[in-house]
């Protein structure tokens, strides 16, 4: 397989991150009624004080449930959304200073080099063109000289790659005559032809059959180290996070209410969880090992996530946690190293042995 | 587990869309016993979704369904569904057995509050308006709902998961004594369908209900069911307890199945997908539908469709070569630890 492109921005910055979060905050204004005209409008935090780095060839699976943030998290880290307050930067040059044109590096180019695939491949991909004419568009944009016979022998050359053999029946066909895993991987081998430095993948493998994940994970790992691609991989499944992370040597992060309250290694983070809202999303994960009578109450005091335009104050998962405290009202808890393992991060009061969490009385109460 | 009291009897239900050349439930034969947790696993097209709606004769027209429905009532006397005229049959799927599909959106009408939704299944089913209010705000604060918020407002001022848990309440409030769920946690985040499976669970015990749970996802079933079927390509090809299913299956498939499913303490390196692709409808092989895919095949597979035979007690499975599987395919967690008992503890 050639590379596409080599060129890039010629800049040799090994000692900086490919990607750096740096207090990230993404305020959305909740849509109003008219009845609301004259209100205040109210505001969902959905990432609310972000700092992260993506290397070169790394992994990083975000989980969390339904309205956590992970998603708005992961757009935002590929530019994909303009975060109302912090700075995302790719290279060092601040992408969204690059959008309103002061930057060193081309906004454009940023944008090639960052690509997502959803969840639903079916909607983004035309449903009136031909599997091949999808798969030009992006040759087309990136290398304009590269003539049509050319551009089908890479885009056979993909296909095949990427698992659909024969690849020139596939690239004959309109995407409803692919299945939901075919299209997924026409999905990723259109975000590939962009040559990215990073791929979101958005829940990529939660609409498929829980048969065909593995394997479309095993595909995205083994196309990760030959193209040399950073992936951030989002998921509500843990398991499937593991899986990835794992393979890939990479982190797991756990994210809630807009927060990132756990991040660390794979392994660390599934063998040794420090957050009790790591333990919860563990407890969610099914586990054929266990005997059946085991599935247990849920370590946690309430189903439902809180409203995210009201989030609870102080540390917000004080409202559902089994270990609550008085002390976890008050003050947010920031993320600080846990334990011995490199990089392994955790904001839970009960991660220091001698903050005053220990000496202030439980939360039991539905309302507290 | 086995009670010998069924309350569902599936006998040679079959389903075609082209008057007999393709069956899209393909002679499917099942005894579903009162008061147990079903769980039906089955990938995308493999007939489950036909499955569950043969019980209730409702299968999208123009599909005809052939074979026998028998619903046993509590008092002894039995129902032969496929008879039922379509006002006997109306009410048979609220009263008798309730159905909860995947997508509470597209159950409820947006623009009535849920309130409304229980209101009017009562009176359409001529219940009383209000000791049937009073039975679903018990219903809807058994799903850890607040019972007058959830029945004030519209079906989008609420969560994905309270939608679903409202609708299972909503199936729940003429009292029927089977609920049959197709996928009803697809759409949800992980945490929420295990909070759901937990609360079902406490809902069965509670209301004495006999309950079918359909998916694809077999580790989540797995937590809930007190016996299991696995569906490939139209047809049952395992049926068993839930511990012989899971620690001790005999086809090839559901081993296979077991081991591609990405597990949160397995190894990682013994976790693999299955080869190859299920069939559709027009070109299932001769013989086993599985063979093509089969590490242990023989031609023997590929010219004689195996049929079910008992493996253990309560466990039957459509295959020649069952006891090889067992030797052949390990699986990829570890329960040689354990001593799997040989039958649940509870089955009265």
């Amino acid at each position: 397989m050639s590379r596409v492109d080599e060129s890039s921005t010629g800049f040799d910055q090994h000692d900086e991150p490919l990607i750096s979060l740096e207090n990230v905050e993404v305020h959305f204004e909740k849509e109003q009624g008219l009845s609301d005209l004259f209100e205040e409008p109210d505001v969902v935090k959905a990432v609310d004080g972000v700092s992260l780095d993506i290397e070169e060839n790394d992994v990083l699976a975000l989980v969390g449930e339904s309205g956590c943030g992970k998603t708005t998290l992961g757009k935002t880290t590929i530019g994909l959304q303009r975060p109302t307050g912090g700075t995302v930067t790719y290279k060092g040059q601040d992408i969204w200073a690059a959008k309103d044109g002061n930057g060193e590096i081309p906004f454009d180019e940023i944008r090639s080099s960052l690509q997502i695939i959803h969840q639903d491949p079916g909607s983004s991909l035309n449903p009136n063109r031909r599997i091949l004419n999808i798969l030009a568009e992006p040759i087309k944009l990136t290398h304009p000289a590269v003539g049509a016979s050319e551009r089908r022998e890479r885009i056979h050359a993909l296909l095949e790659r990427v698992g659909m053999n024969p690849a020139a029946d596939f690239a004959d066909r309109y995407p409803h005559q692919l299945s939901g895993g075919e299209k997924q991987r026409v999905a990723l081998a259109r975000a590939l032809l962009m040559n990215p430095d990073v791929i979101l993948a958005d829940e990529a493998i939660s609409a498929l059959d829980v048969s065909l994940r593995v394997e479309m994970m095993d595909l995205m790992l083994d196309l990760q180290s030959d193209f040399d691609t950073s992936f951030v991989f989002v998921s509500h499944d843990l398991s499937n996070a593991r899986y990835f992370a794992e393979h890939g040597d990479g982190r797991i992060g756990v994210m809630y209410l807009g927060n990132l309250v756990e991040v660390g290694p794979a392994e660390q983070l599934i063998g040794d969880p420090s957050h009790p809202y790591t333990n919860v999303l563990r407890w969610a994960t099914p586990n054929l090992s266990r005997q059946s009578g085991e599935a247990s109450e849920p370590p946690m005091r309430k189903i439902d996530i809180p409203d995210p335009v009201n989030p609870p104050s102080g540390c917000r998962f004080h409202t559902r946690c089994p270990e609550a405290r008085e002390a976890c009202q008050e003050v947010v808890p920031q993320l600080q190293q846990s334990g011995e393992a490199a990089g392994h991060r955790v904001a839970c009061f009960r991660d220091d042995p001698n903050h005053s969490y220990w000496d202030s009385d439980p939360l039991t109460g539905e309302d507290d | 587990m086995t009670t010998d009291d069924p309350i569902i009897e599936i006998n040679d239900a079959a389903v075609t869309y082209d008057g007999g050349e393709t069956f899209v439930l393909d002679h499917v034969s099942m005894s579903i016993e009162r008061g147990e947790i079903l769980g039906i696993v089955g990938e995308s097209g493999s007939g489950k979704s036909m499955f569950a709606d043969s019980m209730l004769d409702a299968i999208p027209d123009p599909g005809r369904l052939s074979g026998e429905i028998r619903y046993h009532r509590d008092d002894g006397t039995t129902v032969d569904v496929l008879e039922l005229s379509d006002d006997e049959l109306r009410e048979f799927r609220w009263e008798e057995v309730s159905m909860v599909f995947q997508g509470a959106m597209s159950s409820f009408n947006p623009t009535m509050k849920i309130g409304g939704h229980f209101r009017e299944t009562l009176k359409a089913h001529d219940a009383d308006v209000t000791s049937g209010m009073e039975f679903a705000r018990e219903l809807l604060s058994d799903l850890y709902l607040d019972p007058e918020r959830v029945l004030t407002s519209y079906p989008h001022e609420l969560s994905g998961g309270m939608q679903q848990r409202a609708l299972i309440a909503l199936s729940l409030v003429l009292e029927p004594e089977v609920l049959v769920m197709d996928e009803p946690t697809a759409a949800l985040d992980l945490l929420m369908q295990r909070s759901i499976l937990t609360l079902l669970e406490d809902l069965q015990e509670k209301y004495d209900l006999t309950m079918v749970f359909i998916t694809h996802d077999l580790p989540l079933v797995a937590e809930l069911a007190d016996r299991m079927a696995v569906m490939y390509a139209f047809q049952l090809i395992e049926v068993g307890d839930r511990e012989q299913l899971i620690a001790n299956s005999g086809h090839p498939y559901t081993r296979a199945l077991l081991n591609a499913t990405p597990d949160i303490e397995a190894p990682l390196e013994e976790m693999r997908p299955i080869e190859g692709q299920s069939p559709a409808p027009i070109n299932v092989p001769q013989g086993c539908a599985f063979a093509p895919r089969c590490p242990l095949a023989t031609e023997e597979c590929r010219v004689e469709d195996p049929a079910s035979t008992q493996l253990d007690d309560d466990h039957a499975v459509a295959c020649h070569y069952a006891e090889d599987a067992r030797d052949e395919i390990a699986l990829h967690f570890d329960r040689s630890e354990e001593t799997v008992p040989v039958s649940g503890g509870d089955g009265s």
